[in-house]
């Protein structure tokens, strides 16, 4: 029986997600870098106490809905790129290609490993929160249901955007310098962990074009009560925006990934890789 | 879908393959031919174009100019099914840390549409008290062990072995000699060998090909390549005044049975000392250094390549 390469690499990516996922799991160092996140939230949620100005929700239900929206911003363009430069620097991705249907495959297995991460994380972070430090959770099937699209439409955005950058950033060291210092700038400029509205206007607009600010706005939207929307810059959730920004950076992400991920994989060969190896090696960068 | 070649066709057939980085011509017209089931060693300086020809044969590459069938197929138009056909050992991977041995040689099984059995290939590449390791924790051969089995798990016909020895120790690589040659004997592997570990070709190849400044210049049997080369046997033994002589000669035959015409008996510290592959390797690459580059001596090297396409 021949198997058709189409499912044959949906199975074996479905298997590989899996495994990595266990992998993952069992590694303590790297679980302890996103729980992290989640403690950090949880306590930056603890040590606030004022009400969001102008509204009488806590300043803390924005902070960890700013936190939810961070974790999976963070996760698509900051933990998943470094996951594929590492991947293949080590050899996987060449490895891969070598193998029938592997490329195919390994995109599964990828996507299933962030979607899983990122959603855990959020159901993690929102679970503690709501148990420990009183925090928010969606009212109503529509908060629910503004909380599955939000979640889902913006790891579309992040994540084939995460998937461009991985394939075109040089070694795993560097690559997180470059991705460290943006995404910083965006936590801080997005109203992700206090009121944008006490931002002044041009970083505002600034940080409007970037997903981060609507992913946390979206969230917000789903998490806080109806009230709150007084204290954002529109004094509205702005949705159908919210929606659309999302729409874009996904498409947009889309249409980056899918040739830079191609090119990335049909430049891999021995000798390009050996090559990197060897400059890695006199700069220390890579243990042997 | 992947029928049987005619053990006439050969599983690698590269004619006039040239290779251009911008104004650097890397490859100048390569001429290869690997058979079913043969071992072929391909030698080479660092900077010959080694590493240029096999990626153009494995499919990593595009070449400039040339034609180029591995299996019957064009490389750069490989599709899974002949991907699946090709098992590569290279030596930079450093892959899958985290995977656990058994684990990975199984989950690798899948991609393939008639795999070996995982615990049968651990027992072949004597990786089965390993198998719950953790691939990061393995030492240096035995990492190299495992992608070897990586690299047949879907039953190759040709496999590509890319330095496979570097760093290994000497039981290591008897027992790595010991598993290709098992490869190619028993299962009719045909293997395409790089190395710089002359001792290796000539232990494991049945011909040995030696591409110098972009052109494949000798190609033929470890026996051949040296008579091609005009390497000199050396005899070495005592004269009747206690000096040790030596002498270089075509015919070493002739000159041991000429010296004990004049012998009184037997000749003290007699010794025939055929020249070795290294001597042919040494001389090939230092004509190519002395003449002005390829070009200048192109008549004898024209020659030589003819001879090698009829080997």
């Amino acid at each position: 029986m021949r198997k058709t390469p189409m499912t044959n690499g949906l199975r074996a990516g479905i298997q590989r997600g899996g495994i990595e996922l266990r992998h993952l799991l069992r590694n303590g160092k790297e679980m302890s870098g996103h729980l992290i996140n989640v403690v950090v939230a949880l306590l930056v949620a603890a040590y606030v106490s004022d009400d969001v100005p102008g509204t009488r929700t806590p300043m803390s239900h924005l902070v960890l809905a700013g936190f939810a929206a961070y974790l999976l911003f963070q996760i698509g363009l900051i933990n998943f790129p470094q996951i594929l430069v590492t991947e293949r620097e080590e050899g996987a991705l060449l490895r891969l290609r070598a193998t029938p249907g592997g490329i195919p495959a390994y995109l599964v297995a990828k996507c299933l490993l962030v979607v899983v991460l990122a959603v855990g994380c959020l159901a993690l972070l929102l679970a503690a929160a709501a148990l420990l430090v009183d925090g928010p959770l969606p009212h109503g099937q529509g908060d629910w249901l503004t909380l599955l699209w939000v979640t889902t439409l913006g790891l579309l955005a992040v994540v084939p955007l995460g998937a461009a950058i991985g394939a075109v950033l040089p070694n795993p060291r560097e690559a997180l310098a470059l991705i460290m210092l943006p995404a910083m700038g965006l936590l801080l400029t997005s109203g992700v962990v206090f009121p944008i509205t006490s931002l002044p206007v041009p970083v505002q607009q600034v940080a409007a074009v970037f997903p981060l600010k609507w992913m946390a706005q979206g969230l917000r939207s789903a998490l806080l009560p109806d009230a709150a929307r007084t204290a954002e810059v529109a004094g509205s959730w702005e949705l159908p925006m919210v929606a659309l920004v999302l729409t874009v950076w996904a498409v947009l992400g889309f249409l980056l990934a899918v040739p830079l991920l191609r090119r990335a994989a049909r430049r891999e060969s021995g000798s390009r890789l050996s090559a990197r190896h060897r400059k890695a090696e006199q700069s220390g960068a890579l243990p042997t | 879908m992947t029928p049987k070649h005619t053990s006439a066709e050969p599983v690698v057939h590269a004619r006039d393959v040239t290779m251009t980085y911008g104004d650097i011509d890397v490859l100048h017209g390569v001429d290869l031919d690997i058979h079913r089931g043969e071992v072929l060693a391909l030698l080479g300086p660092n900077g010959a174009g080694k590493t240029t020809t096999v990626e153009i044969l494995e499919g990593f590459r595009r070449r400039s100019a040339g034609e180029v069938s591995v299996l019957g197929t064009d490389p750069e138009r490989g599709d899974d099914a002949w991907r699946g056909r090709i098992g590569l050992v290279l030596q930079s991977w450093r892959d899958h840390r985290r995977w656990r041995v058994a684990e990975l040689l199984r989950h690798f099984a899948t991609y393939y549409p008639d795999p070996r059995d995982p615990a049968e290939l651990l027992d072949l590449v004597g990786l089965t008290d390993q198998a719950g390791r953790q691939v990061d924790r393995l030492s240096g051969g035995r990492r190299r062990r495992l992608d070897v089995a990586l690299g047949i798990v879907g039953r190759p016909e040709l496999l590509f072995l890319d330095e496979p020895t570097t760093g290994f120790d000497p039981e290591a690589r008897h027992e790595f000699h010991v598993l290709v040659e098992r490869l190619a004997r028993d299962e009719g592997v045909t293997v395409l060998l790089t190395t710089h570990d002359l001792v290796e070709a000539e232990r494991l190849a049945d011909r040995i090909a030696m591409l110098v400044g972009g052109r494949i210049r000798a190609c033929g049997t470890p026996a051949e390549l040296a008579r091609r080369a005009a390497a000199q046997a050396e005899v070495r033994w005592t004269a009747d005044d206690g000096t040790s002589r030596r002498e270089r000669t075509q015919d070493p035959s002739r000159l041991v049975w000429e010296l004990h015409r004049h012998a009184d008996g037997p000749i003290p510290d007699l010794e025939v000392r055929r020249p070795t592959l290294e001597d042919t390797y040494l001389h090939m690459v230092h004509r190519e250094a002395d003449g002005t580059g390829g070009d200048a001596d192109e008549d004898g090297d024209t020659g030589a390549d003819g001879e090698a396409q009829v080997a």
